[in-house]
């Protein structure tokens, strides 16, 4: 006890050092801010974005630099002034417009706000850039190639969704090439419903083909101009054409609040469904700038195939898929004020190690969208499929 | 770098001591225990997801220097492991990653002791420094790309397992420059009891707490949520004075030849 008072000292400089943890700080979920103003707004927009966003591990927008900036903007903004409304819409403009995420979009509650179209960096650079075209027309699948390409016997339909219209094609070319378009990713659905619908018809021509023709030479799969949808159908559609498990990449998702926290990557891959035909003729993806999303992992899934080629322009470039943010502990969110930040839950790397989100994935065969070839009712990309199929 | 570099070379000066000339009040030994992690910090708003200690284990080889009866210096360059896991519940059950951390740990202590000649108490305080050497993750994730089988209609479920089947996987975690702060420092403090036999071996267990000072994140974002290590540590071990087992060896060979 002699030396009771040097262990004293001791003590007390072990706790004044214990005290340089930094502290903790309050995350709070966006959805629970009240947006009484719009310093509140865009806490809760920044604070989502700085947790759930999935690609900070690529993107180049300086997040912190954008709080740094546009927290005092937002803060002189008046959310029951009109003028100030419309400032602040343009404020999440200008900061979102560099995020690679081309699912991004970013919808608004305010009433102010209702005729003002959805922010859409990915779509504001596509119409900015010097290669930007329309998609093409849907007439063009609709009407033109059937008659123009395939041989008597395609079939056609459409079903309407509540808030979209779906649109399928197909037919033989030279009676041995399969040729199937459709407009969007829903096709497990529309085929497994009890209801009827034309495009459920033209999935059923399109199964019996494949099973039953005897000599297939190729298979086309158009998805030009498709925005994507289920990610179901991939093993839905591709799983019939494969005899193996048909790796491609990679998905990894956020596992905690850190910009950086990755969970690992996990395989990316297309599984083969019963009875499946194993087609060893060419299968050749025709996709366009206009194709997004499931357009693309299909793309990338068919490419990936020793008999798989890609023919048409460099793909939108939103590859990361998307589900509920409780899900992947990451992804889409809303706010009191925004009434959803559409944006991926995982992030997508093709085979060769590449993410190719925010720049598209590249075609093997490149044939630009040709105007006036529609016009003069030719399809020169379909053409040029046509052309590796011997 | 500058970190790395320095403690690095107190590493190797305390290894190198032992090797010099060897002193009365200087000893040396081996200790080994076991150890359980607790990582400070916050899920934040993520649903239905925790943090959990795990256990690891440590080896070290002891060196005190004695300035008096009392009081001695410790240094004790270690391998240990300081692990965790993340989960998560619910209807989430089965998603987990353990992270198992091994870091080469330097901790410099003063050693007060006190007690009678062959049992004594001690108490352990000081602070140390630690390379985050290696890291491997072992866990279960779900995989979006692998659904599994249909669900039927209005089947009720259970896990999201059963909508997206796990990926399972055991590997070498890569580390990131721009987020993982490899060096850490924090400050020690330990006690427990020592035996001193024949005059040559002094055995000791030890409960011993290190306290992690540094966030094992760089600071790269506003609102960066800090990971601190909290190490608890049972162990136990043996030190001797290399002069004393010299000398009486000696002194055994001088009475054979008599």
């Amino acid at each position: 006890m002699r030396h009771l008072h040097k262990y004293i000292f001791a003590l007390i400089l072990l706790f004044m050092a214990a005290s340089c943890r930094k502290d903790i700080p309050q995350i709070n979920d966006p959805g629970n801010y009240i947006s009484g103003n719009f310093g509140e707004v865009f806490d809760s927009y920044w604070t989502g974005m700085n947790n759930n966003y999935v690609f900070w591990d690529i993107d180049t927008v300086n997040w912190d630099q954008v709080y740094k900036t546009y927290k005092p903007l937002f803060a002189k903004l008046n959310l029951y002034d009109s003028n100030d409304v419309r400032k602040g819409y343009t404020y999440f403009k200008q900061l979102s417009a560099g995020l690679v995420d081309s699912h991004y979009d970013l919808s608004f509650k305010d009433s102010w706000l209702k005729d003002s179209f959805s922010i859409n960096p990915a779509y504001q650079r596509k119409v900015a850039s010097p290669d930007y075209h329309n998609p093409i027309d849907i007439f063009n699948f609709y009407d033109t190639i059937p008659h123009h390409y395939l041989d008597p016997g395609w079939k056609r339909g459409f079903t309407n969704d509540v808030d979209k219209q779906y649109v399928a094609v197909s037919g033989t070319i030279k009676q041995s090439t399969l040729y199937f378009f459709f407009s969007a990713f829903n096709l497990k659905n529309l085929f497994n419903t009890d209801t009827a619908n034309g495009v459920k018809r033209v999935e059923q021509y399109f199964f019996d083909k494949l099973k039953n023709t005897p000599n297939i030479t190729g298979i086309i799969i158009d998805v030009r101009g498709n925005g994507g949808g289920s990610l179901a159908d991939l093993n839905f559609l591709i799983g019939q054409m494969i005899g193996k498990q048909l790796d491609f990449g990679y998905t990894r998702s956020k596992q905690g609040n850190g910009r950086l926290d990755y969970s690992p990557w996990a395989p990316a891959f297309v599984t083969p469904q019963p009875g499946a035909r194993n087609i060893t003729a060419p299968i050749i993806m025709l996709a366009d700038a206009w194709s997004v999303s499931m357009s693309e992992i299909t793309t990338m899934a068919v490419k990936s195939l020793p008999n798989g080629h890609f023919v048409g322009e460099r793909t939108w470039g939103a590859n990361g898929p998307l589900t509920d943010n409780k899900n992947y502990n990451g992804g889409q969110f809303s706010t009191d004020y925004i009434n959803l930040v559409y944006t991926s839950s995982l992030m997508l790397k093709y085979r060769d190690g590449k993410i190719y989100e925010g720049i598209g994935f590249p075609p093997d065969i490149e044939v630009k969208y040709n105007q006036a070839a529609f016009d003069a009712g030719r399809d020169l990309q379909l053409e040029a499929a046509i052309g590796l199929i011997r | 770098m500058k970190h790395k570099l320095l403690f690095f070379t107190a590493l190797l000066l305390c290894l190198n001591a032992a090797s010099l000339k060897t002193q009365a009040q200087f000893e040396i030994g081996v200790s080994g225990g076991y150890d359980k992690n607790y990582l400070h910090t916050s899920t934040g708003y993520r649903a239905f997801t925790k943090y959990d200690a795990l256990s690891g284990f440590v080896v070290g080889i002891p060196m005190q220097y004695h300035f008096n009866d009392w009081l001695a210096i410790q240094a004790e360059p270690s391998y240990i492991q300081k692990n965790y896991e993340q989960s998560r519940d619910h209807f989430f059950d089965g998603i987990f990653q353990k992270t198992t951390n091994t870091y080469i740990q330097l901790p410099l202590m003063a050693h007060f002791s006190f007690g009678g000649h062959q049992l004594r108490g001690f108490v352990n305080m000081g602070g140390y420094g630690a390379y985050w050497a290696d890291s491997r993750i072992k866990g279960a994730m779900a995989n979006v790309f692998n659904s599994g089988p249909d669900l039927p209609n209005n089947q009720q479920v259970y896990n999201y397992f059963q909508f997206n089947q796990a990926y399972n996987y055991n590997e070498k975690y890569a580390f990131d420059s721009r987020r993982d702060r490899r060096m850490e420092f924090g400050l020690v403090a330990g006690a427990g009891v020592e035996y001193l036999l024949h005059c040559k071996y002094r055995f000791f267990v030890e409960g011993r707490y290190y306290y992690g000072l540094s966030d094992q994140q760089k600071n790269y974002m506003i609102n960066q949520i800090p990971r601190y290590n909290d190490t608890y540590v049972i162990q136990a071990g043996c030190l001797f004075s290399i002069k004393n087992i010299f000398h009486h060896a000696h002194e055994q060979e001088v009475k054979t030849a008599e």
